[in-house]
């Protein structure tokens, strides 16, 4: 089956479910009765951190939305409405944005009656739909009812895929920066890898320098640049990849933020823990690491007095840090922070300039960091 | 009467009237502006307590008209005018021979008694004409008739201030209807309608207020005319006159009545003299005062009287003196009172009678909320069935309102909200001659804050169901938008006619 082909079936189960959904509650007002729904909130009793398999939905406390009540009326006339405009929007193959989605709650007689103040609440409405439209059990990710906002992240490498342009796509031929990556992952159909292992980067700079030194081509990587905080369509594409057994390994700063970064990354987060397939459990931190600075044989113990001094938000950052699960529990992640803490410096990946190499030199540190850093995680690398 | 003697020649006596007439500020005539207000108050309370000591429901009507001069609408340079008042009332009338007493003798009148009345003296009103007369020199026209009389009498008559006499310049018999009864009296007085606008239009609307019972047409120097009609038919019950307590009594008082008794003994002077006093009460006092129960009143000696009277005032023994000698309004003549306002709601009270330094008293009191009332706090004082205008802000009740926690009631100082306090007594508390506040008198101020609370509660509970039942009708009309739009949305969405019919109905 072609990728086109999973798409448009795709699209038209999850028409089928919004149908669905339609009709009953059009039943249930015609019959006289007050519509009642039920699903799982995104409280921290409906979530658990599971090491090893990272925030898994447990489905345990239930909440109900209870059309006498007039807010829940508010709400469910709000998801009709929505559920409408997702319809209109599938059946013409047509994909909105949040901001979009919002506006539409603009349309004079819409704002008349539900008098939405701004876009937390459309957001909000988005977060509802996606736990009420379930499949086989799990929630349905907005992006499969055509809701998809800001995705960004790029990946360079020798991957060869086809995504929702419908066109056949080598990653490394695609630009300067690689493949813009896809809304939808899920829908991507991946043809064939030729890399051994894939390096998401947290900053475009550095990804950018990576590439122009030649080092996808160098050591058989993909480098995939994260923008920051990833977003939802860069998690879904890393845990492709992760599928395809590609190993992951993650460069990022060293400080509180990139931390959360990380564990983004590896354990998903307690809002969007009812979303399937966010999560990369086997993703590794390359670096930087505090063991990198700090330690006597770190690689780069040499260039310590580069490391900042934390802020004070960088600080308090650190001490909440002790509280996200997917920090505090996991062993690796939970030195890291304490260390920071301890040290209370931080440092940046633009770190390696602080060598003072010469471009060549400066290659050759980078190769010689990612390949050993690479072999103590187990990940064998050109 | 601050003159020196210097000289036997110096030495002047001055009539009642005279004397009156020069300390008029006490009254309240100081400038024409009160001087106006006061006489118009005056003359239609004495009209209010005519009608009401007929028995008969009060119509009184009111013209202020301007006399000659021009009519400047400059208040700056616009000094005092010239102005003819008219009050007429449906009163018993005034029989012929009582008339130049009556209305042309200071000091001469029916309110020196023990009982509730809107003056004291009974003064005001012949002050009120004096004064006009001597602001503008001319003379006062009375026309009064009695029931079953076939003609009325017109009197023309001028003052005399010295010798404190009318005289009579002209005097006319107009046939009338021998049912028909009242008096209707004339006068011409300076006054300064401009800066006294106000306060006597607001005189009227309040007066309106506490003597629902009257209809009150005034008719204004501009041409308005404001008109209360009658909106309840009963009257409160007539105060009965009563023999003083032995509380409210001082030594020059206490003499003058055993000067004038004719008991042998002090104990049966006591029974017969004063009020709730029985045989066993006052033998109790006299043992009290250390006085031989059967001495004669007549020998007491000065010394012997001064000690009766310091015991008087701290015995205990006394019952509490009769509210019978009071005559308040009741709750269903104040809460028609109010119900001028025109409120969403009412809450009227009147609290047991009390006593003040002898005198008995009784407190009323209502609260108003919502309907035509304007946003915030407005506050009705009455005394003695008369609105009382000046001085709000000293005011024992303004203190009362001002100590109210209104979210204790659910209620709140921006609420549409109207407190009335209406205080009766043998003696109102008073706390300055020109009597226009009440004072800060512990009892009193306690029975106005219970009474006030008392209403509040209620008032809360009204503005709570209220509320209750307009958050239900507008929870109801939300759920029936919502449903409505989700029904003309499910429409369009499913090809086929969604209703709410059986959600609500057609």
């Amino acid at each position: 089956m072609s990728s086109g082909e999973t798409v448009r079936s795709h699209r038209d189960d999850v028409l089928s479910l919004i149908g669905t959904v339609l009709d009953t509650l059009a039943e249930t007002i015609e019959d006289g009765a007050y519509p009642e729904i039920g699903y799982y909130g995104s409280s921290k009793k409906n979530v658990n951190y599971v090491p090893g398999r990272g925030y898994v939905p447990i489905d345990e406390r239930p909440s109900f939305l209870d059309g006498r009540k007039v807010e829940s009326a508010k709400t469910i006339a709000s998801l009709i409405y929505g559920l409408t405009r997702f319809k209109e929007h599938l059946e013409q193959g047509m994909s909105m944005s949040l901001r979009d989605f919002y506006y539409m709650h603009k349309v004079k007689h819409v704002q008349e009656v539900l008098k939405i103040g701004d876009q937390s609440e459309t957001n909000r409405l988005i977060n509802l739909c996606e736990r009420i439209l379930r499949v086989g059990g799990d929630s349905m990710p907005r992006e499969e009812f055509g809701v998809v906002s800001s995705p960004k992240g790029t990946f360079y490498g020798d991957v060869t895929l086809t995504d929702l342009s419908g066109k056949r796509i080598n990653c490394s031929e695609a630009g300067e920066y690689g493949w813009f990556i896809s809304s939808r992952p899920f829908d991507v159909s991946i043809h064939d890898i030729n890399i051994d292992a894939a390096i998401l980067v947290e900053k475009e700079a550095m990804a950018r320098n990576l590439i122009e030194l030649g080092i996808p081509e160098e050591l058989r990587v993909g480098v995939g640049s994260l923008f920051g905080q990833p977003g939802r369509n860069m998690r879904a594409w890393i845990r492709r990849l992760a599928d395809e057994e590609v190993p992951i390994l993650v460069l990022v700063d060293m400080s509180p933020w990139s931390l959360r970064i990380f564990s983004t990354i590896k354990a998903n987060s307690i809002e969007l823990a009812n979303i399937r397939g966010l999560a990369t459990p086997e993703a590794h931190l390359l670096g930087l690491t505090t063991d990198d600075f700090w330690s006597s044989d770190g690689m780069l113990a040499e260039i310590k007095h580069s490391l900042e001094k934390m802020s004070k938000s960088d600080i308090k950052c650190a001490q909440q840090n002790r509280n996200i699960p997917a920090i505090s529990q996991d062993r690796i992640l939970r030195r890291e922070n304490e260390r920071l803490l301890r040290e209370g410096r931080k440092g940046e990946l633009e770190a390696f300039k602080a060598f003072g190499l010469p471009l060549d030199e400066l290659r050759k540190t980078y190769i010689r960091y990612i390949r050993s850093k690479a072999k103590r995680l187990g990940v064998k690398l050109l | 009467m601050q003159q020196r003697p210097q000289t036997v020649t110096d030495i002047v006596e001055l009539s009642v009237s005279a004397w009156f007439y020069r300390n008029r500020t006490i009254a309240g005539f100081d400038n024409p502006a009160r001087s106006l207000y006061v006489s118009i108050r005056e003359i239609v309370e004495n009209s209010l307590d005519a009608c009401e000591d007929a028995g008969v429901v009060p119509a009184i009507e009111v013209t202020l008209r301007r006399v000659g001069g021009s009519e400047l609408s400059d208040r700056l340079t616009q000094g005092p005018q010239t102005f003819c008042l008219t009050v007429h009332d449906n009163g018993t009338g005034i029989p012929r021979t009582a008339i130049p007493k009556l209305i042309g003798k200071m000091l001469a009148g029916t309110k020196f008694t023990l009982r509730q009345t809107r003056g004291t003296f009974g003064l005001g009103g012949s002050l009120a004409l004096l004064y006009g007369q001597v602001t503008t020199q001319r003379p006062v026209e009375i026309v009064t008739g009695l029931k079953g009389d076939p003609f009325n009498t017109r009197l023309v008559m001028r003052l005399d201030i010295e010798t404190n006499t009318p005289i009579i310049l002209e005097e006319t018999q107009i046939p009338k209807d021998p049912s028909s009864h009242g008096t209707s009296i004339t006068f011409y007085l300076e006054g300064d309608w401009l800066r006294s606008k106000r306060k006597i239009v607001e005189y009227f609307a309040q007066t309106s207020i506490i003597v629902p019972y009257a209809s009150i047409i005034f008719t204004s120097p501009d041409g308005t005319r404001f008109e209360y009609p009658r909106v309840i038919d009963s009257m409160p019950r007539r105060p009965r006159e009563m023999k003083p307590h032995p509380r409210g009594i001082d030594v020059e008082t206490l003499k003058n009545m055993i000067a004038n008794t004719r008991s042998k003994s002090i104990a049966a002077f006591m029974t017969s003299s004063f009020q709730r006093v029985g045989k066993s009460t006052a033998t109790n006092f006299l043992r009290a005062a250390g006085i031989d129960s059967t001495r004669d009143p007549h020998s007491l000696s000065d010394k012997e009287l001064l000690k009766m009277m310091q015991v008087l005032a701290s015995f205990s023994g006394f019952i509490s003196p009769s509210s019978e000698s009071l005559s308040p309004a009741g709750v269903d003549l104040l809460g028609a009172g109010i119900g001028r306002l025109e409120p969403e709601f009412t809450a009227v009270t009147q609290r047991a009678p009390n006593v003040h330094e002898g005198h008995p008293f009784v407190v009323e009191t209502a609260v108003a909320f919502g309907g035509a009332l304007q946003p915030g706090l407005r506050l009705y004082r009455f005394a003695n069935r008369i609105p009382l205008l000046y001085d709000e802000g000293s005011d024992v009740s303004t203190r009362v309102i001002r100590e109210l926690n209104l979210r204790n009631y659910g209620l709140q100082q921006t609420d549409p909200l109207a407190f009335l306090v209406h205080i009766c007594s043998t003696r109102v508390p008073y706390k300055t001659v020109g009597k226009e506040y009440i004072g800060d008198v512990d009892v009193v101020r306690r029975e106005i804050q219970l009474g006030l609370q008392w209403c509040l509660r209620k008032i809360g509970e009204d503005v709570r169901r209220h509320h209750r039942v307009q958050r239900r009708q507008k929870r109801e009309n939300k759920l029936q938008r919502y449903y409505t739009f989700m029904a003309h949305v499910l429409s369009d969405a499913t090809g086929r006619e969604i209703t709410t019919r059986h959600l609500f109905g057609e």
